[in-house]
């Protein structure tokens, strides 16, 4: 009898303890430090709206850094966070590519995708948005216009957030954002300053570098701005800004090179052993491994082309379209840093909390890096972390750059905004 | 018998672990006590805890048990707010003995089935170290005949020959998206089947304390043509592998137990294991195919480990015996080395168990072992996977013998 009772308690012990004995982690307590998160807007340019695969479409804008980082900042007293969506029917937005297959030598085949367009007119121009924004970003906006007037009739992707039509739009970037008040905003701009000259080659007149002292005057009248919040009071808004990667470390640069363009010519005409180019300067010399080939210049499949072979002789070199010389490579290094230390000094000198994308980014060039057992790296297509255009990135690479964020945020106002988990954010897709 | 018994054991999913993979689940009387049982003679389970103490049974038998195990484990990614849990899954490890030969004569004969080795850590396939590991399936059973001499009437010697079957199921995520938007799966599976050996000494003092030293051996399990399945986007499926070797260090166990019987009902058994686990250097896994996947080598540099158990029994009354135990086990797993399918720590045992003589023949014993592994927080070194671990594990157990 005596065992018999022994052996019961025993057994109701042991359920019981099972019941509740799930291990216990510390609690965390939320957060909002010294910062305000109940209206956070984003200012910047295609990295910040969603922009991938060459084009704005609705899953982009799903999966922008923004939007993550203000999904993550409710959780310490973070308000709704408007985007400027796509229409569901509409959800290809201005068009984008995906990868369709490969070729029997393995290189990647990129076709367009156009079925859902949100275009609304010749320009083309896209259908409106009309509703509450938090998320401002503007592909192809450059720091440099951000106080041009005319601005909204000549970015269609400003022109859908604006409610007037080209060419009535007044309104400068800086105005639109700072319309309403807010508490708090996220600044990458600059990346199309220099972007704009390094993907055309250094050949196009009308995407020169913007000027360092005009890069330095606005950065500093845009930091200004926004620390107003919306009304008149300086430091109403506190925020965060960031670095610009340096464009010669994305895949855009790195993916097409001498010595694989050399490879791919050498299996038909194997003497060939040197390609031609125009320089910037309009020389045209043989090219070296210190020259930058687009990763534009493959699909257009011109190289080896025509009476006299494309670029495989110096009477029919490689435009200067395709080339980012040697030369050009130094201009796009030297104004890349130029504008970084000015955004660095205007973080500093304003307190604002400062995410240097430019040193996040470069810890995954070559073999990449571990991303909690998943391998990160710049390669174009299987590297999970730059979309199928070689500049902006997937959702993987957004969220990757949502939580240096966050960890920026955090580390400078004292907050508690937890991280994504990046594992839930996708690479690019495979057929 | 043999046969049922070895059906039974085959036929069921096992496992979880006791120290890194390490399971240390062998006998209902022994794990009541801890795990301690090396320096004492008390049943059949003597087969697995030292061989030499088998001639020293008073009665020949066999037994059955099991121990359904219970484990959860809780991991925060560093700068997160969310906790996610291991899946549910109950793992139950099996043991069965036999002793027989005559009780008045110096040799015995023993066999023992029992699983030294195993893991069944399942986390849900979207978790946040997916591309780590979704799920581990190890298992390894060691089948054991085993014999016993009492060389004195105060010293046993004892060997056994062990078989091991083993399987492995490793399962995790494949960091390139699918058309659908998910992620690619591997899965790789295989049977190991290996031997080794396992021989201790029991010493009867004159002081009357029992002393016993035992060694089981390192069986290295070698997966041979494992099935490697890859689920990866069609495009690139025809650069993956099918096929894969690997090897597991199972690694060898050398222990001391001593016996204490302050009073005639009365036994304390006290053992220290060392473990050695320093020949776990890397889980290394050769492909048939590496177009599109390296062989991987992923360092796991672990550490010899001790575990200390200290287990009382007391003989209550005729038919009833009350047994309890303390334990510490250390992790052979270094800083940085953590890894989810095996998330250890320093661990403290505490266990508790009866006996009840049901008849002449009949015995049945039940224990009740609670592991709190210490919450753990690291970076991976080769994962980069960041966060803190906290396990903790429940494991009651039942064995009915029959003695002779």
């Amino acid at each position: 009898m005596k065992s018999h009772y022994i052996f019961k308690s025993i057994l109701a012990v042991a359920v019981i303890a099972m019941a509740s004995c799930k291990p216990e982690l510390k609690s965390i307590t939320p957060s909002k430090g010294t910062a305000d998160f109940s209206r956070y807007i984003a200012v910047g340019n295609s990295l910040t709206s969603g922009y991938a695969d060459n084009g704005l479409y609705l899953e982009g804008q799903q999966n922008s850094f923004p939007l993550m980082i203000a999904t993550q900042m409710k959780t310490v007293g973070g308000g709704e966070f408007y985007t400027p969506f796509f229409r569901e029917d509409q959800s290809d937005g201005s068009g984008h590519v995906r990868l369709a297959s490969f070729t029997a030598t393995g290189l990647p085949v990129i076709v367009p995708v156009a079925d859902k367009l949100a275009v609304r007119g010749p320009g083309p121009l896209y259908t409106k948005y009309t509703g509450e924004l938090n998320n401002y970003g503007v592909p192809g906006i450059k720091l440099g216009l951000i106080t041009f007037a005319q601005y909204g009739n000549l970015n269609p992707f400003y022109e859908r957030l604006l409610p007037g039509v080209p060419p009535n739009n007044t309104t400068t970037y800086l105005d639109f954002v700072t319309a309403k008040p807010f508490t708090f905003f996220s600044m990458w701009l600059g990346n199309n300053d220099i972007l704009g000259y390094a993907t055309t080659g250094g050949a196009s007149p009308a995407d020169q570098p913007t000027p360092k002292a005009t890069f330095t005057a606005l950065y500093n009248l845009a930091a200004s701005k926004l620390m107003m919040g919306g009304g008149t009071t300086a430091g109403a808004a506190k925020g965060v800004v960031s670095t610009i990667p340096d464009v010669l470390t994305t895949p855009f640069f790195t993916t097409v090179t001498l010595p694989t363009l050399l490879k791919t010519v050498q299996a038909a005409a194997p003497t060939i052993t040197a390609l031609w180019i125009t320089t910037g300067t309009g020389t045209v010399r043989a090219a070296t491994t210190q020259d930058y080939f687009l990763l534009t210049l493959s699909s257009a499949n011109v190289i080896g082309t025509g009476a006299i072979p494309y670029g495989l002789a110096p009477q029919n070199p490689i435009e200067s379209k395709w080339v980012l010389d040697k030369d050009e490579a130094a201009v796009v290094a030297d104004y890349t840093n130029a504008y970084n230390a000015t955004i660095k000094s205007v973080a500093a000198a304003n307190s604002l909390a400062l995410v240097d994308a430019n040193a996040l980014l470069k810890e995954y060039t070559g073999t990449g890096k571990m991303v909690n057992g998943a391998t990160v790296s710049s390669a174009y297509v299987t590297g999970n972390l730059f979309s199928l255009d070689g500049i902006h990135l997937t959702p993987m690479g957004y969220s990757l750059i949502a939580n240096e964020f966050i960890r920026s945020i955090n580390g400078k106002y004292g907050s508690s905004i937890p991280t994504v988990d990046v594992t839930k954010y996708r690479g690019v897709k495979f057929p | 018998m043999k046969k049922i018994l070895l059906g039974l054991l085959l036929g069921l999913p096992v496992l979880g672990y006791s120290q890194s993979f390490q399971v240390n689940l062998q006998g209902q009387k022994q794990t009541a006590m801890a795990g301690a049982g090396t320096g004492v003679a008390l049943d059949e389970a003597a087969v697995f805890f030292n061989p030499g103490a088998v001639s020293f049974l008073k009665k020949n038998g066999v037994q059955a048990g099991i121990s359904p195990l219970y484990l959860k484990t809780a991991f925060r990614e560093n700068g997160s707010n969310i906790t996610e849990y291991n899946k549910d899954k109950l793992a139950t490890p099996v043991m069965g003995y036999a002793v027989f030969g005559n009780p008045e004569g110096r040799l015995r004969f023993g066999l023992g089935i029992y699983t030294p080795f195993g893991g069944a850590m399942h986390w849900n396939e979207d978790w946040t170290g997916k591309y780590t590991v979704t799920s581990l399936d190890l298992q390894a059973i060691y089948i054991q005949p085993t014999i016993s001499l009492k060389i004195t009437d105060n010293i046993g010697i004892g060997g056994g020959l062990v078989y091991s079957m083993g399987k492995v199921d490793l399962r995790r995520a494949v960091p390139l998206t699918l058309n659908n938007g998910q992620s690619g799966t591997a899965k790789l599976e295989g049977d190991t089947h290996d031997f080794g050996w396992n021989a201790g000494i029991y010493v009867k003092t004159v002081s009357g304390v029992s002393i016993g030293v035992t060694h089981r051996s390192q069986v290295t399990a070698r997966v041979k043509d494992g099935d490697a399945k890859f689920d990866v986007p069609e495009a690139l499926i025809a650069g993956f592998p099918t096929k894969f070797t690997a090897e597991l260090p199972l690694p060898a166990t050398s222990s001391i137990g001593f016996g204490f019987y302050p009073s005639e009902k009365t036994t304390i058994a006290l053992d220290a294991n060392w473990v050695h686990w320093n020949k776990y250097k890397e889980l290394a896994f050769v492909y048939n195919n590496n177009q599109r996947v390296e062989n991987t080598r992923s360092p796991r540099n672990y550490h010899d480990a001790a575990a200390l158990r200290l287990g009382i029994q007391n003989q209550t009354t005729e038919r009833l015996a009350l047994r309890a135990g303390v334990g510490y086990a250390f992790t052979p797993v270094s800083e940085g080395y953590v890894t989810p399918e095996v998330p250890d720590a320093n661990r403290v045992l505490l266990s508790a168990g009866i006996g009840y003589k049901a008849s002449e023949h009949f015995n049945v014993d039940f224990s009740f072992l609670y592991e709190n592994v210490k919450a753990r927080n690291e970076t991976n070194i080769e994962t980069g996977l960041s966060g803190e671990f906290k396990t903790v594990a429940y494991i009651p157990g039942i064995s009915l013998s029959y003695k002779w």
